[in-house]
């Protein structure tokens, strides 16, 4: 798994290529949490380039949420490949992310 | 149809008795496999051995290639990993609660943190329909509340094969109808494949894709539960009607018997 992190003015987007597992999810929580220790407004998370991602992987993105909810910060998902999509709305995750099909999308929501 | 798990020549026995003599089938990777048969037919004897609590005597079972009869016990360990089973008691710890039982194996074989590990079994009660129940423990839930903490234990590592033995036992026909709903959404949003054993006609003809039946530790028939259904196999044929089988003794094995010669 490789995660990119770009700063922007308004946001920073984490680009994640590769599988997200129980492996290689706590280099993830590492990067997301760094951005919740910097109080990052908003972070879109771009998931074009996920082959999977497994139960550990969705609770990383729920915990980072949880935290940035507490200094009304914003965790929103783009480019959800459609297998993704799925699970996420298998597991109501639809309900709990803010999910967008471009990055300017979520950027100017 | 790429394969999952391909069974050669499967040879095992209890003691002197020869349980499984020399079977052979495939189970289909990313479908629901039903392993059926009466009682004693050998069904959770072939379980056993797919997930390596057994050993055969002769014989091979290569899941996703590689061959876990030949396997040490730290490949083992890995290739069990991937893969969750309901039992057919469900097999939770009584001393847990369903919160502790469904964080067993990510406390056991991941370094995931506490705080994730929590999300996770949040996540998966929430799957088998039990959510708020973390806190209870098994003996304070009805049969089919267990099977589906069970079953959300089974799944909190995703496994790719899950396993169920005989799901339906112990209860009742809309409980056992609600757990091959559950089955039947589980598999297809994780597309993982699935092997079940039964002998419940109804479950068999709502959740099977394919169906492997054996008869006195011998492979009796394999293929699509169409096959199956049309089969005119006198075997299958009498599963499917519900036929009784009459056992055959002689008057001199009959004597045998009852005089413990």
């Amino acid at each position: 798994m490789k995660v990119e992190t770009t700063v922007n003015s308004n946001y920073t987007v984490v680009a994640i290529a590769g599988e997200i597992d129980m492996y290689s999810s706590p280099q993830l929580r590492d990067t997301l949490l760094q951005l919740v220790k910097n109080k990052t407004a908003t972070v879109i998370v771009n998931l074009k380039d996920v082959k999977y991602i497994d139960s550990s992987g969705i609770a990383t993105f729920v915990e980072a949420l949880k935290k940035m909810l507490s200094y009304k910060g914003k965790l929103k998902m783009a480019q959800v490949p459609d297998r993704l999509m799925e699970i996420f709305n298998f597991s109501k995750l639809d309900k709990v992310f803010e999910i967008f099909g471009k990055i300017e999308d979520a950027a100017n929501s | 149809m790429e394969n999952a798990i391909e069974v050669i020549d499967l040879v095992t026995y209890y003691g002197d008795r020869k349980i499984l003599k020399g079977i052979s089938f495939s189970i289909p990777m990313g479908m629901t496999t039903v392993i059926v048969g009466g009682s004693g037919c050998g069904k959770t004897t072939t379980l056993k051995h797919l997930i390596g609590l057994l050993r055969p005597a002769s014989g091979s079972i290569h899941i996703h290639g590689k061959d876990i009869a030949a396997m040490d016990n730290a490949s083992l360990d890995e290739y069990r990993k991937k893969m969750g089973v309901l039992f057919q008691g469900a097999a939770l710890l009584n001393s847990m609660t369903l919160a502790e039982n469904v964080a067993l194996p990510l406390r056991e074989h991941t370094k995931l943190k506490g705080s994730v590990i929590d999300i996770i079994v949040r996540m998966k009660l929430d799957l088998v329909g039990l959510s708020g129940f973390g806190d209870f423990f098994p003996v304070q839930l009805s049969g089919g509340m267990k099977k589906r903490a069970g079953i959300a234990r089974a799944m909190a590592m995703d496994p790719v094969i899950m396993y169920f033995d005989e799901p339906s036992a112990g209860l009742d026909p809309v409980t056992a109808a609600g757990l091959d709903e559950l089955i039947l959404k589980l598999h297809s949003v994780f597309k993982m494949t699935v092997v079940v054993v039964t002998h419940e006609l109804p479950s068999i003809f709502k959740i099977a894709d394919y169906v492997v039946m054996l008869d006195e530790g011998e492979v009796s028939f394999v293929g699509s539960l169409d096959e199956f259904k049309k089969s005119d196999k006198a075997i299958v044929r009498t599963f499917i009607e519900r036929r009784a089988v009459e056992e055959s003794i002689s008057p001199d094995n009959y004597f045998k018997i009852i005089t413990g010669t």
